[in-house]
């Protein structure tokens, strides 16, 4: 047990002396933390849209001006890429395509000429909406915007000449107001917390190995998972200040507030934060030069962090082989803590699975980490 | 002068040669030039899907009328929503809500069926899962939409029926909303970034780890023909590389290239030549290889969640997007997409094209005179 916490106050005061691991350690999940909480932003909010209007009616003007009503969409001016002498691929020119290919506008809209006369008469008009599905998720929110716009349009405008007999009253849970803030911070909580700790672990456990301290280890008294051990409390420790920094910084800007229990809120943080640790520790040993252990942890843990964890988009839109991996990743299952914590608010029984998931994990990872080491001692002594 | 000339070009060719057999020697240069892109584009491209299909729909029907059944296949029937639970009190199914075992509940009343035959409004409640803010506006939108389309078979008894004002949408460049065509373009951009910047950075320190720099400047050759000797070989294989993710961008996620090829590999060569800039100041500025990775994370985290390669710039905060616009990658990201996707000409995306080529020039002169003086 002395020899557990020996190793990990060493590992503190190493830790110290480096100042570029330090800025690492504290200074980058902050910055990474306004990132990604304030740059990742799903839906689009002010999308310009073209319109044009061949009619002359005043229905239409009404129509155009309750379509930019609620300020998700914006007007913009309609421009036709008229020169087309530089490239024969401009598929059309004045057509309603025209803002869409030069990427002034999102979406076109184009209203017929005759368009009031012919609804007041009761006839029906036809609206050409273009949409730019490049970005599929904003081609969908462009589409029910306007859909909905136009449904609220003909009830208002008393046209409709359906009766709604049925009328659904939804509720938004947990975030009525549709804030996008509420689901990408505590989320990009897990993400930094996974990447930043096991990053400085990994780095720790190749250092030695790149230096040749680790041969000092060999020979002294101490065993494998007593190293292992004692180099991922030391991290631990470091790794729950960054989780300091980088959640408070989460509640301060982003206006989130612990609703959950926060008990079992703790127990999960603590468990995935080991994980991590432990994951960097089990790269390190892995890892033939600090160098290498970066690329490793750049490569296999952040990448995966960021894509597999369900951090951006629902889980269960993974691709079937792909979506096996995210059941062994510990960042999945604390996206869902967290968010259970400071969104949902969920209670302690309803969550246990989580911190059993991630202690799992951690288990796994502590047992391949010494496993190796132990491997590499014996062929070293050998 | 002229016999000096030749001097000069045949030791740059010399040295090509050198970095090209040194490259093809590393193991860890070769994986970053063409399987980390590999791999990343095969991560993205199947793992970030924005659809929003297959939610978890639990259903009280009261009233389990004829009329309330229809409603609820309406529901579940395009595959929006997956009927997963049905029955049981209003209380579990608030508590599987909250849990997060279902995304929506549908509550139908028990008036329902006998408030639609006198002919006066019914109200079906949802509760609908808003942690994802996303998806719940979306799933919110398709629902007031199956609804209305329920509302008017309902009264006109036939679902052609029309309001007088329907719009007619159609999506244009990616008709079928495929997810993979918006991300793989994008990530093209981003993982062709981060290996150029990564590859020359190590190529650089390498040298200067291991000493062999001063060695070479012992030879006849300045700190110029040094730096082209390692740019002209890298952005060679770079263009390999590009060509790499186009290939399986076609073959693998079938995303169409409507553009020209050759606007294409003009900006992926000026995109390339941005990210050996950065690559050789970081190297300039570090004493040892760990170093310089180590400094790049402070440089490619703002880089790419800056760049729109992931998620869209439109709706972030107005100081952030003032930043992107200091973002290389965020002009080569737009460039990429709107030749592959839309087929866009110069004539669409000639501030792109500038604002690259600027970045591509004065990253270039910067880091190789900071590079320069360090060796003098």
């Amino acid at each position: 047990m002395r020899r557990i916490f020996s190793q990990a106050g060493k590992e503190i005061a190493q830790f110290r002396r480096d100042k570029l691991t330090l800025a690492l350690a504290f200074l980058l999940p902050s910055v990474a933390m306004l990132l990604y909480g304030y740059a990742t932003r799903l839906e689009s909010k002010n999308i310009p849209v073209a319109v044009r209007n061949f009619d002359s009616g005043a229905l239409s003007r009404k129509y155009i001006d309750t379509i930019f009503a609620n300020g998700q969409l914006v007007n913009a001016p309609w421009h036709d890429p008229v020169h087309n002498k530089f490239t024969a691929s401009s598929v059309v020119s004045s057509s309603a395509m025209g803002p869409l290919d030069l990427g002034e506008a999102k979406a076109t809209i184009t209203i017929p000429p005759e368009f009031s006369r012919k609804i007041r008469q009761g006839q029906a008009s036809d609206v050409q909406v273009i949409i730019d599905a490049t970005d599929v998720n904003n081609a969908r929110v462009i589409k029910n915007s306007i859909i909905a716009t136009t449904g609220y349009f003909l009830r208002s405008q008393k046209l409709s000449q359906v009766k709604n007999l049925v009328t659904t009253k939804v509720r938004l849970w947990f975030n009525p107001g549709r804030e996008e803030a509420l689901y990408v911070a505590p989320g990009a909580t897990a993400v930094i917390l996974w990447i930043f700790p096991c990053l400085l672990s990994a780095l720790a456990m190749s250092r030695e190995k790149e230096q040749g301290t680790i041969l000092q280890l060999y020979a002294s008294s101490i065993t494998s998972v007593e190293l292992v051990v004692g180099k991922a409390l030391a991290y631990t420790a470091i790794a729950f200040v960054q989780a300091l920094i980088v959640i408070s910084m989460a509640m301060a800007l982003f206006g989130i507030r612990l609703v959950g229990d926060p008990f079992i809120y703790l127990i999960s943080t603590t468990v995935f934060l080991a994980s991590s640790v432990l994951f960097g520790l089990f790269v390190g040993t892995r890892a033939n030069s600090q160098s290498a252990a970066v690329q490793m942890v750049a490569t296999t843990g952040f990448t995966t962090a960021l894509l597999l964890s369900g951090f951006l988009y629902p889980l269960r839109n993974i691709t079937y082989p792909l979506s096996l991996i995210c059941n062994i990743l510990p960042a999945r299952y604390f996206v869902e803590a967290s968010r259970n914590a400071f969104v949902r608010g969920s209670d302690f029984s309803s969550q246990i699975h989580l911190p059993v998931a991630l202690a799992i994990c951690a288990a796994v990872l502590l047992v391949g980490a010494s496993r190796i080491m132990r491997r590499m001692q014996l062929s070293g002594g050998g | 002068m002229s016999s000096y000339r030749r001097n000069y070009r045949h030791q740059i060719r010399a040295l090509i040669v050198k970095e090209l057999r040194q490259i093809m020697r590393d193991k860890q240069l070769i994986f970053l030039l063409f399987f980390m892109p590999v791999l990343q584009l095969f991560l993205y491209g199947f793992a970030l899907s924005p659809d929003v299909d297959h939610l978890r729909l639990g259903v009280i029907d009261h009233a389990a009328s004829p009329t309330s059944r229809e409603a609820i296949a309406a529901l579940v029937e395009n595959g929006v929503f997956d009927l997963t639970a049905a029955g049981g009190t209003e209380a579990t199914l608030a508590k599987n809500v909250r849990d997060g075992n279902l995304e929506a509940g549908l509550i139908v009343p028990p008036e329902f069926e006998r408030e639609i035959k006198h002919g006066t409004t019914t109200s079906m409640q949802v509760m609908l899962d808003g942690v994802d803010a996303n998806t719940a506006g979306i799933a919110n939108g398709y629902i007031s939409q199956i609804i209305s389309t329920f509302n008017r078979q309902l009264v006109t008894g036939s679902q052609i029926s029309r309001e007088l004002i329907s719009p007619q949408i159609s999506f244009a460049y990616n008709p079928g909303l495929i997810s993979s065509w918006f991300f793989v373009p994008g990530v093209i951009a981003l993982v062709l970034n981060l290996v150029s910047t990564l590859v020359s950075s190590a190529a650089v320190i390498r040298e200067k780890d291991s000493g062999t720099l001063e060695q070479l400047l012992m030879t006849p050759v300045n700190s110029l023909q040094i730096l082209l000797a390692k740019i002209i070989p890298l952005s060679m294989l770079l263009m390999i590389t590009v060509l790499v993710c186009l290939l399986i961008s076609s073959l693998v996620f079938h995303v169409p290239f409507r553009g020209n090829i050759f606007l294409f590999l003009f900006v992926s060569f000026l995109a390339i030549l941005v990210g050996i800039a950065i690559g050789i100041a970081l190297a300039a500025f570090s004493q040892n290889q760990r170093q310089s990775l180590l400094t790049s994370f402070f440089v490619n985290l703002p880089v790419i969640q800056l760049s729109g390669a992931v998620a869209p710039l439109e709706s972030i905060p107005e100081f952030f997007q003032f930043l992107s616009l200091f973002d290389p990658l965020r002009y080569y990201v737009t460039c990429v997409r709107a030749i592959i996707l839309k087929g866009a000409g110069l004539e669409a995306i000639w501030p792109d094209v500038l604002a690259l080529a600027a970045f591509a020039v004065i990253l270039l002169a910067l880091s190789t005179s900071k590079f320069g003086r360090q060796l003098a």
